[in-house]
């Protein structure tokens, strides 16, 4: 495996993706490569219909790879790779166990003693801004409050690799930029992961990246791939107000239009 | 808390607008007074009944068949549901002969169980469990299926062991609707017993109802109903008390 370039981070080569079969197959996936090296922050933007989710459930395995190889650290993707973690659009909380119990329930997973996870589980709870509502039942939070619970469970398991489907998609804006920034802290402080962001919001994917893929819909291809070189740490709510993140966004719009 | 003393009054009011020209109708003969009852009358009839222990009686003996019908028929069919879970071709196998036999109207199984069981208890439990095993049955696979695929995709992501995932998230995905079977089967089965004393006879409440009818007796028949009224929504209203208490998370799905 010496040839390849991202040993330790994420490895795409020639990845094609349909459904279907036969006449009736849609190409989601056309002949991507793509190399993401450790701890980089990566967003997947595009139109709907662009394979942005496909790519993403393939690098947590729970779609399998059917043309080309892809690696994680050096070994193809699985469902349950204890170095994954994913994120999905809808918070995904279960309604039956309370903020904690979400969170316990995941990080269980890594770590079999009860008496080592709740002071961990507390502790993410409380830098996601919810110490106070820890036993809340999911239908007693907030949207904005869901998301940041799923937030405190992704990154609860510290993975290498954190898969991210539109976190932030239902939120209206001001929760949004709230929570980009609680998951800009997250990233930053409690697990320099590698991530692959995917998201329709150009300005989230320029806030929160370090570098940010265009892709083309029907079959999904790299269209693009904007480095972001603004400093970390950030604060999204400050960035906003740039003139500088501003011309960013709006050269992502072009390339966008450009594409589609 | 206002809005609901308002419903409740206006409800009584309800009742006792039905009850006067109830008996208004039964009093000066506009309806003949043998066929539909008085108000006046089986109220009392009602009272009386119940102190000198007829109702009682009876209804412990319904009871008696509805309860073990019920519990019954319950573990038979949540059995049935988490084989069916567990074995998704013994369901694509099993499912439409379950939705043939649940159609299929169960009163007209009752002489069977008659010749089979006798004219005791048995053949009551039979008919009881008859309905409610297929009314939970169906509301149990319906919950099963409910479960959001989110979160089976984050099981999967985790890699939760299949045994966990039937216990901490299919179990609980469906026990809303399990709840809401538990509930209408409860009423089911009271319908199942009543039917078998209706037409198997015994000491039941069903069989006072057959016995009032056939002695011309209309308040005796309605004074029974009252009774039977009164014991399913006591019934129902605990199954409620104890869902509410287990599922918390979930507003109860109305049946």
């Amino acid at each position: 495996m010496g040839s390849e370039s991202a040993p330790e981070g994420i490895d795409i080569r020639g990845l094609s993706h349909a459904y279907g079969r036969g006449d009736e197959s849609v190409e989601a996936l056309s002949n991507l490569n793509l190399e993401i090296p450790a701890g980089q922050f990566v967003s997947l933007v595009g139109a709907s219909g662009c394979g942005k989710t496909t790519l993403l459930d393939i690098l947590s395995g729970l779609l399998n790879v059917q043309t080309g190889a892809v690696r994680l650290a050096g070994r193809p993707p699985r469902a349950g790779r204890r170095d994954t973690a994913r994120m999905f659009a809808r918070d995904a909380l279960m309604p039956w166990k309370s903020a904690f119990g979400n969170v316990d329930f995941a990080l269980a997973t890594r770590i079999g003693d009860a008496a080592e996870r709740t002071p961990q589980v507390e502790q993410l709870l409380k830098s996601v801004g919810l110490g106070d509502f820890k036993h809340a039942l999911p239908a007693e939070l907030s949207q904005g409050m869901r998301q940041r619970v799923a937030l405190a469970r992704t990154f609860s398991l510290r993975s290498r690799f954190v898969m991210l489907d539109e976190p932030f998609g239902a939120l209206d804006a001001l929760t949004k930029i709230n929570l980009q920034d609680q998951l800009v802290e997250l990233w930053e402080q409690v697990s320099a992961s590698t991530v692959v962001l995917v998201t329709h919001d150009l300005a989230e994917a320029a806030a929160l990246s370090d570098r940010v893929i265009v892709m083309s819909p029907r079959p999904g291809r790299i269209v693009a791939d904007v480095p972001i070189d603004l400093p970390r740490p950030r604060n999204v709510r400050a960035l906003h107000a740039t003139d500088g993140f501003q011309k960013l966004v709006a050269g992502l719009w072009e390339t966008l239009d450009a594409a589609s | 808390m206002k809005e609901r003393l308002t419903l409740a009054g206006g409800r009584l009011l309800l009742i006792a607008v039905w009850g006067v020209a109830w008996e208004a109708a039964a009093q000066s003969g506009a309806l003949p007074r043998g066929l539909i009852g008085q108000p006046s009358e089986f109220l009392l009839d009602f009272i009386e009944l119940v102190v000198d222990g007829t109702f009682p009686k009876a209804a412990v003996i319904t009871l008696e068949a509805v309860f073990i019908a019920f519990v019954l028929g319950a573990v038979l069919a949540l059995l049935t549901a988490l084989l069916m879970t567990a074995f998704p071709t013994a369901e694509r196998l099993a499912a439409p002969i379950i939705d043939a036999l649940n159609a299929l109207p169960r009163v007209a199984l009752i002489p069977l169980f008659i010749l089979w069981f006798g004219i005791g208890m048995e053949q009551k439990v039979a008919s009881g469990v008859s309905i409610m095993y297929f009314v939970l049955l169906s509301y149990t696979m319906a919950g099963a299926k409910s479960t959001d695929p989110d979160h089976l995709r984050l099981a999967r992501s985790l890699a939760i062991p299949r045994w966990r995932v039937f216990v901490e998230i299919i179990v609980p995905s469906a026990l809303p609707a399990i709840f809401a079977g538990l509930r209408l089967g409860m009423i089911y089965t009271v319908l199942g017993v009543i039917t078998a004393e209706l037409i198997a006879g015994g000491k039941g409440l069903g069989t006072l109802v057959s016995y009032y009818s056939n002695t011309f007796n209309p308040n005796g028949v309605f004074a029974t109903l009252i009774a039977l009224v009164l014991i399913t929504t006591a019934l129902t209203a605990a199954m409620s008390r104890i869902e509410r208490s287990i599922a918390k998370w979930h507003a109860p799905i109305a049946v």
